[in-house]
């Protein structure tokens, strides 16, 4: 495996979600190429936008920074129906997966992030429309 | 608790072995698949070697009677929770009364099913590891059976699961580039030429060039290969000596046994190769029926395999908290 | 891979300065073997024994099995350079001195004949002995516990008198009882557990010599001194 990449945008992303998560004000990091130097500003952005859950259709957003992808190839295909227990997807960090759970029964309407994308937290993946 | 309502013959509880007394004829046992079983306690929060159910014979059905964090791992089948289909090397919390099914796996062997806290099972010997021969450790010394009330430990105090549950990228395609793979689906199985290796002549050539199909008489103990029989130009008067997983003997009839987790501690029968160690996990979860071709390794390779499996584990063991605690923070 | 100084052997990709022709071979990549040259003796398993002591002070290894004049050397991984393990078993071979294990004596009350000898009739055929005779020699010898192996406290006996050799069966009796007396090539033992059984069996021993429970799970350790006594004979 190779070395952590400081100076890579994703990484200094993922990094802040993971402070930020922490209730962490900063980070400094030295190495022999530099020095890296990351401020949080406060979590309450975070806050305003998993707050709008409650809105119709259903969104569900990234629970942490990671990789956006798909479980499998056949949930790929928009719209389908499902089941509040079922896993859409994934955010990758290393070689771990966060499963994303529909949390809601419904149709599966939209993507709003393409698979193999870098989220931060609270963004947001899809759509559910209740089933009426 | 965790009951087992249903079960198949010679599913037991395995952790990653006994090893240590071999020298007074006790096989180390352990999971068929080890790495699954590390990679399962892994994400559950377990030490890698905490016992685990090795289920070999589907279907299988258990029901959690308390909520229970659990890991499955090893197959490439999808475990199933009161009906949804979960993905396979994933981890989940079972609310109490929920019931685990796994069904056959399309193309793997073996699922194993890891709990936090471990299987809580009496260490017999420094490991809960069933010996089947021996008729000790595991549960009771034997296979589970319809009925079976099993504890887990006490989960350790680390961060607990996410709501959400955790999975891995599973090994075969992480480290697909350190495991080769054949265009027909034959598992090629890397190996070093073994003491009476020589005493084969052109059968020697005839071992590595053939496909081998694992036969029906094969289990934990060992598999029988079946295809062309390879016979040593000599007999030879073999003195008894220790023998590890992975040995290739040439019994008289000229098909090939492999030796697996249950292995007898000696054997006598000439051997011609040795799979290397990190391959075993890949052998343990071949099917009877499915067709093996070995290929010729060196101790250079089966080092630089090693290593990368262990960087793989010890990624997941780093970053598992790390996703863990992430999330906790931010639910 | 395989280093040895026999010339029947493939071409060799290492090929170690033996001394005195301890022959070296891999299983698998962490595992090594080393077969002792010369005669199934006691002086030979007395270098094993010694060889074995050695190998205990190397961090290295996991496991250490000693055999029937050969010893199994488990590294905890594979080794960086297998002809440097190869040259450091040949050497401890080499400095490994005959030591006698001071062990205990063990005496085995035996049922010969009887239903559970269901090979006393062949080796009676094969030897030309009569089955009298042949629980006689049996019994009359001193046995020495090599190694234990294949199955939970199962010691190799060595000792057997060369008149009642007999070659381990090609087929094997599928279900063997658990303390059945038998006799495997120029190798005498008890049976440990019920299953198949290559071995040929002339009486039975109802003795518990495995308790996984206990501190020390086998009765017999190698250096025991073993001996049959005749407490039943049934011909």
């Amino acid at each position: 495996m190779s070395e952590i990449d400081f100076s890579d945008p994703k990484t200094i992303a993922f990094l802040t979600e993971v402070l930020t998560a922490a209730g962490v004000d900063g980070l400094e990091i030295s190495s022999a190429s530099g020095k890296l130097r990351i401020v949080v500003s406060g979590g309450e952005n975070h806050v305003s936008q998993a707050a709008r859950a409650s809105s119709k259709p259903a969104v569900i957003n990234a629970p942490m920074a990671g990789i956006f992808q798909l479980r499998d190839s056949a949930s790929a295909d928009l719209p389908h129906s499902v089941a509040a227990a079922d896993v859409l997807g994934f955010l990758r960090v290393g070689h771990v997966l966060v499963p994303l759970k529909a949390g809601h029964s419904g149709v599966l309407s939209r993507r709003l992030i393409e698979p193999g994308t870098l989220v931060g937290f609270g963004d947001a993946l899809f759509e559910i429309e209740a089933q009426s | 608790m965790i009951e087992i309502l249903e079960t198949g013959p010679f599913n037991t509880v395995q952790d990653l072995g006994r090893p240590g007394y071999r020298d007074i004829g006790v096989s180390a046992s352990g999971a068929m698949d080890s790495l699954a079983v590390r990679i399962g306690n892994s994400l559950v929060g377990n030490d890698e070697g905490a016992a685990a159910l090795e289920i070999q014979t589907f279907p299988f059905r258990l029901r959690f009677t308390e909520r229970t964090g659990f890991a499955i791992a090893g197959t490439d089948g999808n475990p199933v929770l009161d009906g949804i289909e979960l993905p396979a090397w994933c981890a989940f919390t079972a609310e109490a009364g929920q019931i685990l099914e796994l069904r056959q796996p399309p193309k793997l062997a073996r699922a194993y099913v890891c709990v936090a806290g471990g299987v809580d099972v009496p260490s017999v010997m420094g490991s809960r590891s069933t010996s089947l021969r021996g008729g000790f450790g595991g549960y009771a010394g034997r296979p589970l059976v319809k009925g079976d009330q099993i504890i887990a430990g006490a989960a350790s105090t680390n961060i607990p699961l996410p709501a959400s549950g955790l999975a891995v990228v599973e090994p075969s395609i992480v480290l697909q580039d350190v495991f080769p793979s054949s265009p027909d689906g034959t598992l090629l199985i890397r190996a070093l030429p073994a003491g009476e290796h020589g005493l084969f002549a052109d059968d020697g050539k005839a071992f590595w060039d053939q496909t081998w199909r694992i036969s029906s008489r094969s289990d934990r103990t060992g598999y029988r290969l079946s295809g062309d029989a390879i016979v040593p130009t000599e007999t030879v008067e073999m003195r008894s000596h220790g023998v590890v997983p992975g040995v290739i003997q040439v019994p008289p009839g000229g098909e090939p046994i492999v030796q697996m987790s249950d292995a007898n501690t000696a054997g006598g029968y000439p051997k011609i190769a040795g799979v290397i160690e990190c391959d075993l996990w890949r052998l343990g979860q071949a099917r009877i029926g499915s067709r093996v071709q070995f290929v010729r390794s060196s101790h250079a390779e089966a080092r630089a395999v090693e290593k990368a499996v262990e960087r793989y584990i010890a990624d997941l063991r780093q970053t598992i908290p790390m996703v863990k605690r992430a999330l906790k923070a931010m639910a | 891979m395989i280093a040895t100084v026999h010339t029947h052997m493939q071409p060799l990709t290492i090929i170690p300065v033996v001394k005195d022709h301890a022959r070296i071979s891999a299983i698998g990549s962490r595992s090594f073997l080393l077969e002792a040259p010369g005669e199934f003796d006691l002086p030979a398993q007395r270098r094993i024994w010694a060889l074995s002591q050695t190998l205990k002070g190397w961090t290295d290894l996991v496991e250490i099995i000693p055999g029937m004049t050969n010893l199994l050397a488990i590294f905890k991984q594979t080794p960086e350079d297998p002809a440097e393990v190869i040259d450091r078993l040949s050497e401890a071979w080499d400095a490994a001195r005959s030591i006698d294990l001071a062990g205990k004596t063990i005496e085995i009350p035996v049922h010969y004949g009887g239903q559970y000898a269901t090979d006393l009739p062949a080796l009676c055929d094969l030897s030309g002995l009569a089955d009298r005779e042949v629980v006689r020699i049996h019994h009359e010898a001193i046995y020495r516990v090599f190694a234990l192996g294949s199955a939970p406290g199962f010691g190799y006996l060595h000792g057997l008198d060369p008149r009642i050799y007999m070659p381990r069966k090609t087929v094997p009796s599928l279900k063997m009882e658990k303390g059945c007396v038998t006799i495997g090539g120029m190798q005498t033992g008890v049976a440990m557990l019920t299953g198949p059984n290559g071995w040929n069996s002339i009486g039975f021993a109802d003795l518990q010599m495995f308790d996984p429970q206990s501190l020390t799970p086998a009765m017999m350790a190698p250096g025991d001194i073993v001996r049959f006594l005749p407490a039943r004979i049934e011909l």
